[in-house]
C-alpha cells in the first residue's frame, strides 16, 4: 500500500522482491508447481516495476494482492491437487502486465539470496557450534538449559539453540543441547565457561564448517578443533572468560540484539490454564467452606493458610489472564488493505489512522471484536463517509478520514470508531423508527438528537433506503450492540451533522469475572450480573396483587418501574411467605424493570463459564459458575429477562418507555 | 575468609537444614529470612557473598524478591531452591536475574557442588 501513496524507493522494492522470491525459492525445492508459476510471474512483474520511474497504478497494485492472496490460498490448501484455471488466468495477467513495462537491467543479474530468519550477526564473526549435554541427575533441564542460554548470550550473539529451554521443560536430564554462536570468544574460552555451569555433563565446542567467509585484513579463527572435556578437568577454570585478551575487540553487546525472551504458547493451552486457574481458585473457596465446619482453634490456623494460598492463586489466575492480553495491533493489522479494497469498490478515497494499537485486550474480547469492528468500519466507509463530490461541496477534503483508536480508561478498554462524513440524521431515524412501529410519533418527538442516535440500534432502523454491495442496508447495527454487550461492554453513538460520527465501544478488560448478586428463588440459587443491577429494594406487593402475580409496578427513584415473579418466570415455586420481599432492579438499554425474588443471599465473585447444551437454549440464563461450596450456579442473563418480561422483545415495540413517571 | 550466606525460606525446616549443610561446610550463615520483603532488607543490610532462595514465600515471591536484588546489586550471587515440578517458576526466576538453582528434596554434597561453581571455587 505504500506503492500507491509514495514514489517507492528502491529498498521497499528489494524487500517485496526478496520475498516473493525466497517463496518461490522454497515452493520450488517441495515441488509446488503452483505456486512457483505465481511467484515467477509477480517476481517478474515486481522486477519491472521497480525499473518504471513513473508512479505505480492502482490496477497493477491490485494485481500484486491478487497475486499475494492467490498465494496465501495455494498454500492453505496445498493438498488438493488440481489445476485451477483460475491460477493459469493470473498467471497471464501478471505477465502482460510484466510484458508492458521495460525490462531493467537488473533483471539480468542474480535476485538477491532469501533473508535468513534467524537473529543475524556480523557475518565476519567467527560461528561456533557448540553441543552441551546436560547431567543426568538434571532435575529441571529447562532451567538448566536457560542457564546455559544465557551464558552463551552474554559470550557473542546466538544464532540457534535446539531444543529451546522451552522445548525440555519437564524433560529427563541427560539432554543434548547444539548451538550456533557467533562471537569473537575463543573456543577454549566458551567451552571453559559452559563447564563451569552446574549440572553441566560434556562441552564441544568447535568452528562452525560453513562459516560465512571471513573478511580481508581480519585474523583468521583458530582451526576446527572438537574439543571434549569432562567437567572435572576444568573445575578450577573460572566461570566467566576475562573479557579482554591482547588486541582481541571485545564482543558484540547481545542486550542490543537480543529480542526480549518470548515463546510461543497455543491458544488453547492458554484457554486451559486459566481454566485450571479458576478450578484452583473454586478449590480454595471450597476448602476455606470446609475449614468454617471445623472448631475454631483449628479453623483459626488453617484459615490463614488458606488465605495465602488463596492469594497465590488469584495472583496466577491474574497472570494468566495477562498473558492473554493481545494487542488492539491483530484486529486492526488488516484493516488498511480492507479498507483500502471497501474505498476502491465505494469509489472514495479514504485515509485510516489506527490510534493506540499496542493496547492490550483479553483474547476472548479481541476474538470477539472482530465484526463488531469490520461491521462498524463498513458502515462507516459506506454510509459514514460521503463520495468525494458531495465532501467537495460540502468544504470538505475529497479524502474521507477514518479513525479507529483504543484506549485504556482505569478498568475498561475505549475503543471508537470514527469518520468526518456526513453525520447521522437525527429526523431520519426519528421518521424511521416510527414508520417500523419501535415507538409513537410523540415518543419519537420527545427524544433529543443524542437519544434517536441510538435508535440505530433497533432492530430495522437504518438511515438509507438504499442497500448496497458493501453493508447492506445497515442492518446489523442491532447485533453490534448485542455482541458489545455480551461482552459486557456498552456503545454509544457521537454525532453531529455535517462533521462525522464516532461509535463508542466501551468494554471490560476481561470476561471471565464477573460480579454477581446472589439471589434465591424457589429454593434455588441464582447469579445476577451486578453491572445491569441498579439498586435492591423491598417492596410488599401482596397486598394489591398477592401471590402469583406477573406483572404490577413499583416506584425506584421517583419513577414508576414494571416489577416481575422471578419464580413466576421461570416457573418455579415462591417459597417466600406474603408480605414484603426483595426486589432487584435492573436496567437494560435505559429501561428497567424489577423482578422479586425470595432473598438476597450476597455477592461473589465469579469465573463466568458458557452454558452447555440443552441450558444454552433456556432463555434468560448468561452462564454458570461454581460456588465456594461446589455447587453450580447459574447466572441470570438480565435482558434475556426483560424479552422474557415482554419489555425488551426486539420485534415488537417497547410498551415500557423509560419516563412512564 | 569464610563465604557469608543469606538463607531465604519461609519453613524453618528447609532453614535449618540448610544452615547444617553450609555451617559444617566452613561457610558462615550471616542471616536468615522467612519472606520476601525480609530477604530484600536483609540483603541490603548484610551483603552477603550468596543468597538461597525460596520461591514460593507469604508477601513477596522469591521471584520478585531476587529481581529487587540484582536490582540493588547486579552482581548478587541468588540461588533458587525449588520444589519438583515448579521449573517454570525457576525459570521465571532465572529471567529475573538468579544465578543458578537447587531442587528439593537435595543433599548436602548437590548444594555445595551447585554453590561452589556459581562463586567461582
Amino acid at each position: 500500500m505504500r506503492l500507491e501513496q509514495e514514489p517507492p524507493a528502491a529498498p521497499l522494492w528489494d524487500s517485496i522482491f526478496r520475498r516473493m522470491h525466497s517463496v518461490k525459492g522454497s515452493a520450488a525445492t517441495l515441488g509446488f508447481s503452483r505456486i512457483v508459476d505465481i511467484a515467477h510471474a509477480a517476481e517478474n512483474l515486481i522486477a519491472r516495476l521497480k525499473g518504471k520511474q513513473a508512479k505505480i497504478e492502482r490496477a497493477e497494485v491490485d494485481l500484486l494482492f491478487a497475486a499475494t492472496d492467490a498465494l496465501v490460498k495455494e498454500i492453505v490448501k496445498l493438498d488438493k491437487k488440481e489445476d485451477d484455471e483460475r491460477t493459469i488466468t493470473l498467471v497471464d495477467r501478471l505477465a502482460k502486465a510484466a510484458q508492458a513495462l521495460p525490462d531493467p537491467a537488473l533483471a539480468a543479474t542474480r535476485p538477491p539470496a532469501p533473508t535468513p530468519v534467524m537473529p543475524t550477526a556480523d557475518p565476519s564473526l567467527p560461528r561456533l557450534d557448540v553441543s552441551v549435554v546436560l547431567s543426568k541427575t538434571c532435575a529441571a533441564p529447562g532451567a538448566r538449559a536457560l542457564i546455559v542460554q544465557r551464558k552463551l548470550k552474554a559470550m557473542g550473539t546466538l544464532l540457534e539453540m535446539e531444543p529451546t529451554p522451552a522445548q525440555l521443560m519437564q524433560q529427563k536430564g541427560g539432554a543434548r543441547i547444539a548451538a550456533l554462536l557467533a562471537t569473537l570468544t575463543v573456543t577454549d574460552e566458551v567451552r571453559e565457561a559452559l563447564v563451569a555451569l552446574p549440572e553441566v555433563e560434556q562441552v564441544e565446542v568447535r568452528i562452525a564448517p560453513v562459516a560465512r567467509p571471513v573478511e580481508e585484513g581480519r585474523p583468521l579463527p583458530p582451526p576446527p578443533v572438537p574439543i571434549i572435556s569432562p567437567p572435572q578437568a576444568s573445575m578450577r577454570g573460572h566461570p566467566t572468560p576475562p573479557p579482554v585478551r591482547g588486541l582481541t575487540p571485545p564482543p558484540i553487546e547481545p542486550d542490543d540484539l537480543r529480542p526480549e525472551p518470548t515463546v510461543r504458547v497455543r491458544a488453547e493451552a492458554l484457554d486451559q490454564l486459566l481454566d485450571q486457574a479458576a478450578d484452583v481458585m473454586h478449590g480454595i473457596a471450597r476448602l476455606r467452606e470446609a475449614a468454617k465446619r471445623l472448631p475454631e482453634h483449628v479453623a483459626a490456623r488453617l484459615e490463614g493458610e488458606i488465605d495465602r494460598l488463596r492469594r497465590t492463586a488469584r495472583e496466577l489466575h491474574g497472570r494468566v489472564m495477562t498473558a492473554r492480553l493481545t494487542p488492539f495491533s491483530s484486529l486492526t493489522e488488516r484493516l488498511p488493505r480492507a479498507v483500502r479494497d471497501l474505498a476502491h469498490r465505494l469509489e472514495k478515497t479514504i485515509e485510516l489512522e489506527v490510534h493506540g494499537a499496542d493496547v492490550e485486550l483479553d483474547r476472548t474480547i479481541i476474538e470477539a471484536l472482530g465484526d463488531p469492528l469490520s461491521h462498524l468500519v463498513r458502515n462507516a466507509a459506506d454510509h459514514g463517509l460521503e463520495d468525494p463530490q458531495a465532501r467537495e461541496r460540502a468544504g470538505k477534503p475529497g479524502r474521507g478520514k477514518l479513525t479507529l483508536s483504543a484506549r485504556r480508561e482505569r478498568d475498561k478498554v475505549v475503543v471508537e470508531v470514527q469518520d468526518d462524513g456526513r453525520g447521522m440524521d437525527a429526523a431520519a431515524l426519528r421518521r424511521k423508527a416510527v414508520k417500523s412501529a419501535a415507538m409513537t410519533q410523540e415518543a419519537a418527538d420527545a427524544l433529543s438528537d443524542d437519544a434517536a442516535y441510538e435508535l440505530a440500534f433497533l432492530p430495522g432502523v437504518s438511515t438509507r433506503d438504499d442497500a448496497t454491495e458493501v453493508s447492506g442496508r445497515g442492518v446489523g447495527l442491532d447485533a453490534v450492540q448485542r455482541k458489545v454487550e455480551s461482552l459486557g461492554g456498552k456503545v454509544s453513538i457521537r454525532s453531529a451533522a455535517g462533521k462525522g460520527t464516532t461509535f463508542v465501544l466501551e468494554l471490560p478488560l476481561s470476561v471471565s469475572m464477573a460480579n454477581l448478586l446472589l439471589v434465591q428463588v424457589g429454593g434455588e440459587l441464582y447469579g445476577v450480573p451486578l453491572h445491569r443491577v441498579l439498586l435492591t429494594t423491598e417492596y410488599d406487593l401482596s397486598a394489591r396483587g398477592g401471590e402469583g402475580f406477573e406483572a404490577r409496578s413499583l416506584v425506584v427513584m421517583g419513577e414508576l418501574v414494571r416489577a416481575y415473579g422471578l419464580a413466576k418466570l421461570f416457573g418455579l415455586p415462591s417459597l417466600a411467605p406474603p408480605g414484603p420481599r426483595p426486589f432487584v432492579v435492573m436496567e437494560v438499554d435505559g429501561l428497567r424493570f424489577a423482578v422479586s425474588v425470595d432473598r438476597l443471599v450476597g455477592q461473589e465473585e465469579a469465573v463466568l463459564k458458557p452454558l452447555f447444551p440443552p441450558l444454552d437454549r433456556v432463555r434468560g440464563l448468561a452462564g454458570v459458575t461454581v460456588l465456594g461450596n461446589g455447587r453450580p450456579l447459574l447466572v441470570l442473563d438480565p435482558r434475556g429477562l426483560a424479552e422474557m418480561c415482554g419489555i425488551h422483545d426486539p420485534s415488537k415495540p417497547a410498551p415500557a418507555a423509560k419516563g412512564a413517571a | 575468609m569464610p563465604k557469608r550466606v543469606l538463607i531465604v525460606d519461609d519453613a524453618l525446616f528447609m532453614r535449618n537444614t540448610l544452615r547444617d549443610i553450609f555451617s559444617s561446610a566452613g561457610f558462615t550463615v550471616a542471616g536468615e529470612a522467612d519472606d520476601g520483603v525480609q530477604a530484600v532488607n536483609l540483603f541490603r543490610e548484610l551483603k552477603p557473598d550468596l543468597v538461597t532462595m525460596d520461591i514460593v514465600m507469604p508477601y513477596k515471591s522469591g521471584i520478585d524478591a531476587t529481581r529487587e536484588i540484582v536490582q540493588l546489586d547486579p552482581n548478587a550471587v541468588v540461588v533458587m531452591c525449588s520444589a519438583l515440578g515448579q521449573e517454570s517458576l525457576v525459570m521465571e526466576a532465572i529471567e529475573a536475574g538468579a544465578t543458578d538453582f537447587i531442587v528439593k528434596p537435595f543433599r548436602g554434597e548437590d548444594v555445595l557442588a551447585v554453590v561452589k561453581k556459581v562463586l567461582g571455587e
